[in-house]
């Protein structure tokens, strides 16, 4: 198998990305529900809500950074992929093409990544014009790596079986919606009733949310770090196996 | 050498399933131009599907180039182009970025140069930077056609290429696709023009429900149902046909006839008529 077979998928979701960056509505919309959390809950509600003795910003920030980079990287692809299956048919030019499913899901995957981390930078951007400061520790960038790589597998995932570009809407009300809200972005997850807390704690973005805050490598931490190259490896082999039967 | 045997191929639930082709056989030599008719609906571009291996057969069996469609796409993939009915270009990208993106997931060597080459042939060469959207119609046929043509397939299949295409354009096509025909590679085209069959193919296939109603030359199927055809309008302004196979016996049928009448020598749309009892 040729090692780079993924780069052309990838290239062609940078060239389409290069040009929607240049357009204003881009960034924006980027920004835009980062921005609207930021003020509502680290300026606004988040000042009654304790968390640990440190400032809710301060809290509140990494925890934005793995939401919007989840949100991006599975957006992206989820969206793009079911669009380009159905809509442009674009999809075919791709499994047309002698590369393996995999190189597919790779170069989807690394797109998507890209993407969530382009997202990602942009709420680190403001947590610097917000506070001043924000701090990034090794476990940040591994925990933000591993979120978009196995959103954006997920997003792959939801791309190849949604049945119209409707379906991906509801997939992202049952599954990425409720876990930006309970998964530890705004409020710690131990504050959640116990029942809840015991189906958060299986969630991925819940693993993030605690691996990048984490300053050292403790306990927690590996089980973290542990679940989420779980999830990574079962979304990205559920998501080649999915090209692999793709028929028409 | 193509070799489909049996083919079937059907869609949706058990109990509920459409049939789209139905149990197809045929064989296409190496260096053909085969076009394959038949009405909407027919099972055409299911075929193809399955062909360029995009759709898995539900039964029986095909190979093209000599590796099987369910053993080996990748070898497939690797031989063939194709122009398929319905635009798949990337219609934000620019006609370059479209053929680069192509070419590198083909593996093609010397791309730079093959893109100049395949875009002069459709005469792209200066649209090459504009963005597809922008283009017309006929424009994106053609750079499809070009797309297909970069990795200089063995064979090729073009699905209704020149489908809603002006006359002049069309006829570019023609010639492109005769001289892809006389460099000795394979074409098999799917068309709704009778007279883009009989001006580019050495072999026809005529489908009707998913089923092959007759395989032959352009010659050998006007043979198989008659040569000639005497057209009358009736008293209540019918048109009424008779295929004759010679000329003597079309003009034995002329004779017994009255009111307007012309004898002719027949097309493949008499062809299809007659064995199908539709229109194409």
């Amino acid at each position: 198998m040729n090692t780079m077979s993924w780069y052309p998928v990838f290239l062609r979701e940078m060239l389409l990305f290069r040009r929607k960056l240049f357009r204003v509505g881009y960034l924006f919309s980027a920004m835009v529900v980062p921005m609207i959390y930021l003020v509502t809950f680290g300026l606004g509600l988040g000042r009654t809500i304790d968390v640990g003795g440190m400032s809710y910003v301060a809290y509140l920030l990494p925890g934005l950074v793995a939401m919007s980079s989840m949100n991006n990287s599975y957006s992206w692809v989820s969206s793009a992929l079911t669009l380009n299956r159905h809509y442009f048919k674009t999809f075919q030019v791709f499994v047309l093409a002698p590369v393996s499913p995999s190189a597919i899901m790779l170069g989807e995957v690394f797109a998507g990544m890209v993407k969530g981390l382009f997202a990602s930078l942009l709420i680190i951007c403001t947590g610097f014009l917000f506070t001043g400061m924000f701090v990034t520790t090794l476990f940040f960038l591994v925990a933000l790596l591993l979120n978009c790589f196995l959103f954006a597998s997920l997003g792959v995932i939801t791309g190849m079986l949604a049945k119209s570009h409707e379906d991906t809407s509801t997939y992202n009300n049952f599954f990425i919606l409720p876990m930006a809200f309970f998964c530890g972005t705004f409020i710690p997850v131990d504050r959640l009733p116990a029942m809840l807390g015991t189906v958060v704690a299986m969630l991925p973005l819940t693993h993030t949310n605690i691996l990048i805050r984490k300053t050292a490598l403790d306990n927690e931490g590996v089980v973290s770090l542990s679940v989420l190259v779980c999830y990574a490896v079962v979304f990205f082999s559920i998501g080649s196996r999915l090209i692999r039967k793709y028929s028409e | 050498m193509i070799e489909v045997s049996e083919l079937r191929k059907s869609y949706g639930e058990k109990g509920r399933s459409i049939i789209a082709v139905d149990g197809l056989s045929f064989r296409i030599r190496p260096g053909t131009v085969f076009g394959l008719l038949g009405p909407n609906g027919a099972g055409k571009t299911t075929t193809i599907r399955v062909m360029t291996t995009l759709s898995d057969p539900s039964g029986g069996a095909c190979s093209v180039a000599g590796f099987d469609v369910t053993r080996d796409p990748a070898s497939i993939k690797e031989r063939i182009g194709v122009v398929p009915q319905e635009n798949n270009l990337d219609r934000e990208l620019s006609a370059y970025e479209n053929l680069l993106i192509y070419g590198l997931l083909h593996r093609v060597t010397g791309l730079r140069k093959k893109i100049s080459e395949v875009l002069s042939v459709v005469e792209l060469d200066e649209s090459r930077e504009r963005v597809v959207q922008d283009f017309s119609g006929g424009m994106k046929r053609r750079l499809l056609l070009a797309r297909a043509l970069l990795t200089d397939p063995e064979v090729l299949f073009l699905d209704e290429p020149t489908i809603g295409l002006d006359p002049q354009i069309r006829r570019h096509f023609w010639n492109v696709i005769r001289k892809i025909g006389m460099d000795g590679r394979t074409v098999v085209m799917t068309t709704h023009y009778i007279e883009e069959a009989e001006a580019l193919c050495d072999m026809v296939g005529i489908m009707s429900k998913g089923k092959m109603v007759a395989f032959d030359t352009v010659k050998g199927l006007k043979k198989l149902v008659g040569e000639y055809v005497v057209d009358t309008i009736t008293e209540d302004g019918r048109l009424e046909q008779f295929m004759c196979c010679d000329r003597r016996e079309a003009d034995s049928v002329a004779s017994g006839l009255q009111g307007r009448l012309t004898i002719r020598r027949s097309s493949l749309e008499d062809v299809f008529v007659k064995l199908t009892g539709a229109r194409i």
